[in-house]
């Protein structure tokens, strides 16, 4: 039973090196500085797959935080709402996937300390099929920070 | 017979054109909904911890914005634009005021409102209040906001994010939309403040 059950997952490996790879590259990894009070802050980040094959940034992870999740923000009739991506965001192939103020951040809370801006935080990337990559996060200035990004 | 048929009509006629005529002075005499409910003078607390009044803000337009401090990505991404937009107007800092109210007063005093509110390099008015004021002002405004759960064993606050805009006479003089265009706003903004 355990054999058959080696055979299928092995089975089922092979099948999956017969799609093309997907290729990541990370780029613009930015969040504000934080004041006083505040214990959570958003991460933004481009992610461009350059491959045949498409990908899935299932989680993230921080050392900076007690908590790292996806979030998408949407606006409807004027109302903010912020959620959490559960099933991940979908990273197509040759398409870049932004993650920029208004839309889709990566979430950190429970910030073990204030970011400073000049800092560097670093988070982790878990994705479906490519191998988990370390980002180093630039920590500007919140007055300056991410307009061109914003709608 | 044909000729006081044609009286009768005539008759009808004029009746008809003074009731619609009627009709139409009751419609212009019915002031526009939004000119009555929108604003109005308030009470808060300020960033020193000392009560806000809503006087404090005449003399010069305003813009109000509702948020929380907590808020990672909508509420500091407007409130940098909205300073952006003041410096892109050109007429300096005094040519309007920013005004963040929160609502979210449970975890936002005066100390939290104050420390965002200076985050931004330029002058914004930071305010809080009793969750019973920020009810009140909420409703006057217009402004919904609800807290949900955000999976940490903490909450975030959905909340209307669309900036309200106020004559320097504390008339409403409408609004800037989160996803407006930079042009669309700053055009709204110059005639706020000309």
């Amino acid at each position: 039973m355990t054999r058959l059950a080696l055979l299928f997952a092995l089975a089922l490996t092979s099948c999956g090196r017969h799609e093309p790879a997907a290729d990541l590259k990370l780029s613009n990894a930015w969040a504000r500085e934080t004041v006083a009070g505040q214990n959570g802050a958003a991460v933004y980040v481009t992610i461009v797959n350059n491959g045949a094959g498409g990908d899935r940034l299932l989680g993230v992870s921080s050392d900076a935080a007690t908590h790292a999740m996806l979030h998408s923000t949407s606006t409807d009739d004027g109302v903010m709402r912020m959620r959490h991506l559960a099933d991940g965001l979908d990273i197509p192939s040759k398409a870049a996937v932004e993650l920029t103020p208004g839309r889709t951040h990566i979430m950190l809370t429970g910030l073990k300390q204030p970011l400073k801006r000049g800092e560097t935080i670093q988070v982790r990337l878990d994705f479906e099929r490519s191998a988990d990559q370390g980002l180093d996060v630039k920590v500007l200035d919140p007055a300056a920070a991410g307009l061109q990004g914003a709608r | 017979m044909l000729r006081r048929f044609r009286i009768a009509a005539w008759i009808l006629v004029a009746v008809a054109a003074i009731g619609i005529a009627l009709l139409w002075f009751r419609i212009e005499q019915q002031p526009s909904a939004t000119s009555v409910s929108l604003g109005g003078p308030f009470t808060l607390v300020g960033a020193d911890g000392r009560p806000f009044s809503s006087s404090r803000l005449n003399g010069r337009p305003y813009a109000l914005f509702f948020g929380f401090t907590h808020c990672p990505d909508v509420c500091p991404t407007t409130l940098a634009r909205l300073v952006q937009l003041r410096d892109q107007l050109g007429k300096g800092a005094q040519s309007f005021d920013i005004v963040f109210v929160t609502v979210d007063p449970e975890r936002d005093g005066p100390k939290e409102v104050g420390a965002f509110a200076q985050a931004f390099n330029a002058p914004i008015i930071g305010l809080t209040g009793s969750p019973a004021q920020i009810e009140q002002v909420k409703k006057q405004f217009g402004i919904y906001s609800e807290k949900v759960p955000d999976g940490t064993g903490d909450y975030t606050v959905d909340h209307t994010a669309t900036v309200l805009l106020f004559s320097k006479g504390g008339k409403f003089d409408g609004t800037i939309a989160h996803e407006e265009q930079p042009a669309a706003a700053l055009a709204k903004l110059n005639r706020l403040t000309s």
